[in-house]
């Protein structure tokens, strides 16, 4: 038998070792509060979150996004923390934790902490773990910047509850979208288990939500709520299986955010998927997509996807394609229609939408006015008239709208090719076969 | 014969110019407002050179957010941070028009006016700026104590992103340097923040970096190089978010340079 000897690492060592480890999570928003500092320690918090840099993958950095420890009894087929994986373990203490967070964010270097954990002896010490360092982060230190950590499923509910007072969001990871996909490739995560943690803090909140209308200066429970993120295309959900799934956490759970992660392969195990083409990162942004129809637009997932079209177009986005496949509800005249029906012209989001809402009020609008506001005409206009004109002389018609769309000027995302005008008609290549 | 009023290329200039060009009586197609003063001179007009007077600027501002309200007012402070030729003239115009509005507080939602529009783009552009430098500012800490940044933004923001700093970090003395503007804002611990103008920039040549802050340094360089995921690197996307113009400061893309 074989004996590693650990030696001591250093500091930049571990961090190496545990941000490593921690990439592979994606909620690294500072979002959903609003704190000002009370003038005795460190930090604030602003509601639309701040991005202090981005790494090379493009992703942006807001938090210090690390594990504690990166030791797990668990062994979850897609993880690299497995424990059957062979790679170099560590482990913060709650000190080390507290001095990479002062000094980084004394430097303007991030917006606060994110803090996740691999699964040390039992979930009940992992948690503990957790709340001390979070402990000794806000009192000693008076840490009052963001700070997301991870609920770990299996962990006493008093423990839970402790931490969520001190934290700003809270998140329980669902790992895959369905139970039996759980059931393949994590047998040792039950769903009803990291269920209870993510009903637990709801209830809380709600509780919470009562106690601050008496007391407003009541200590506040995970004020800027909870998150959740699912692996996409290590199991084989299709995208109507994954939304509806994300549809229930909002509308049961009150999430504020469901994360999607493209899946990837990062140990080689037979019963994960192969992918000769990378992670499936488009698949990834059409959810993203269409998760945002769903928070902001009023969309429901019925409407985007059916049991029948169970997958996103590939070449366009959610809205556009929900758009031509309804041309009947359009145009829609821009100084008449009410708000929710603006929201849903492609091309037109939220904010926009509010502006017209508010600047036709006092004033006619015109197309040079609407590019002004931040609507994007090249996709708007088949689908608007403005005064009861068209900008330009345009067919309301799908073929002529998706050929114009996808006129070559568009960017497209990695992995498609543009679909020329005009070429030799064969039977297969439609663009509205998805791929 | 238009009168053009040259004012201070500031919040206090350009609204003591709205001052002065109404005080004047002129009628408003007759006056027009001005920050830049290196500009080619128009026939038939008079130049009035508008010098700035906290008092009269007050009186406009106290205006602006009575009858105007305060996101009005928002916008005209974060346009007038933004270098444009026109943006004092069409923050006059705004005035004039949104005093005659039946609520002026509708003014500032009036897109369809192409002065309130501009005002309206401006502070849009400014906020962007200011929102990017909120998280892309980085602070060296020095041998005594004292956390120090330099900036070179396109726009004057300082005084908008100062308030920020001063709440986030109430105990720490720090200072922000404006490289193009030769202006500073500094934050003496447990106080207030004051701004600087005309702070040469030899004083930067004399500061020692902190021993500690070289770790910290390195920390975060690595933790910056282990975060982002190998198969999914995208230099096209990390280059929208974050282009060149805002690198040089940051110290994760860059060599020490002290």
């Amino acid at each position: 038998m074989n004996y590693r000897i650990d030696q001591q690492m250093n500091l930049q060592e571990k961090l190496e070792i545990l941000a490593d480890a921690a990439k592979y999570d994606v909620a690294c928003t500072s979002s959903g509060v609003d704190r000002r500092n009370s003038g005795k320690g460190v930090g604030n918090c602003m509601t639309p979150g701040i991005c202090h840099s981005f790494s090379a993958d493009g992703r942006c950095i807001s938090l210090l996004k690390i594990l504690f420890t990166n030791e797990c009894i668990y062994d979850c087929k897609y993880c690299i923390n497995r424990r059957s994986n062979d790679v170099p373990r560590a482990s913060f203490t709650p000190q080390e934790v507290c001095d990479l967070t002062i000094g980084f964010y004394k430097r303007n270097y991030i917006e606060g902490l994110f803090l996740s954990s691999g699964i040390m002896h039992n979930p009940n010490v992992t948690m503990e773990l957790l709340y001390q360092t979070l402990y000794k982060l806000r009192t000693e230190y008076h840490f009052e910047g963001y700070i997301h950590v991870k609920a770990i499923p299996g962990a006493d509910a008093e423990i839970i509850e402790r931490t969520g007072y001190l934290a700003d969001r809270m998140s329980v990871n669902l790992e895959l979208p369905t139970a039996e996909g759980l059931e393949r490739l994590a047998p040792q995560k039950k769903r009803p288990k990291m269920l209870a943690p993510i009903r637990q803090v709801q209830a809380i909140r709600q509780q919470n939500k009562q106690e601050l209308t008496v007391y407003r200066h009541a200590p506040r429970f995970v004020p800027a709520g909870q998150s959740t993120q699912m692996i996409i295309g290590a199991t084989g959900e299709n995208d109507f299986q994954i939304m509806k799934v994300a549809e229930h956490m909002y509308k049961k759970y009150e999430m504020k955010r469901v994360f999607y992660s493209a899946f990837i392969r990062v140990n080689d195990d037979s019963l994960l998927p192969a992918l000769p083409g990378g992670p499936p990162l488009l698949r990834e942004h059409r959810l993203y997509q269409a998760d945002w129809l769903l928070r902001y637009y009023g969309f429901e997932t019925e409407e985007l996807l059916s049991e029948e079209k169970p997958d996103f177009n590939v070449f366009l986005d959610p809205k556009c394609d929900w758009a031509l496949r309804h041309l009947e509800q359009f145009p829609v005249e821009v100084m008449k229609a009410d708000y929710y029906t603006l929201l849903r012209v492609p091309g037109i989001g939220y904010k926009s939408a509010q502006r017209i809402v508010r600047a036709r009020r006092l004033g006619t609008l015109d197309y040079t006015v609407l590019k002004k506001m931040g609507v994007v005409l090249k996709r708007a206009i088949y689908f608007i008239t403005c005064g009861g004109k068209q900008m330009y002389p345009v067919k309301l018609e799908e073929d002529y709208i998706l050929r114009n769309i996808l006129d070559g000027k568009e960017m497209l995302p990695p992995g498609v090719k543009p679909i020329p005008a005009y070429e030799q008609l064969s039977l297969f290549d439609d663009p509205r076969f998805s791929v | 014969m238009i009168r053009v009023f040259q004012c201070e290329d500031s919040l206090t200039g350009i609204m003591t110019g709205v001052y002065m060009a109404w005080d004047s009586h002129l009628g408003h197609q007759n006056v027009r407002l001005e920050t830049a003063c290196d500009q080619n001179m128009e026939l038939f007009c008079e130049y009035v050179q508008v010098e700035p007077d906290l008092l009269r600027a007050e009186k406009v501002i106290k205006t602006v957010r009575t009858r105007l309200g305060e996101e009005a007012y928002e916008m005209m402070a974060y346009a007038s941070a933004c270098p444009h030729a026109g943006k004092a003239d069409a923050i006059y115009r705004m005035i004039v028009l949104g005093l005659h509005l039946p609520d002026g507080k509708n003014i500032s939602g009036m897109l369809t006016q192409p002065d309130v529009r501009l005002v309206f783009e401006l502070k849009r552009k400014v906020w962007h700026i200011a929102h990017r430098y909120m998280g892309f500012v980085r602070f060296r800490e020095l041998e005594n104590g004292v956390l120090l940044s330099e900036i070179d933004a396109e726009a004057d923001i300082l005084a908008l992103i100062a308030p920020h700093f001063s709440d986030r970090l109430p105990l720490e003395n720090w200072l922000i340097y404006d490289r193009r503007r030769k202006k500073a804002a500094v934050h003496r611990a447990g106080g207030g923040h004051i701004l600087l103008e005309e702070v040469d920039e030899e004083f930067m040549d004399r500061l020692r970096v902190s021993a500690e802050d070289d770790c910290y340094d390195a920390l975060w360089k690595s933790f910056h190089r282990s975060i982002g995921i190998e198969s999914r690197s995208n230099k096209q996307l990390q280059m929208h978010m974050l282009p060149m113009k805002f690198r040089s400061f940051m110290n994760e893309f860059q060599d020490r340079k002290i």
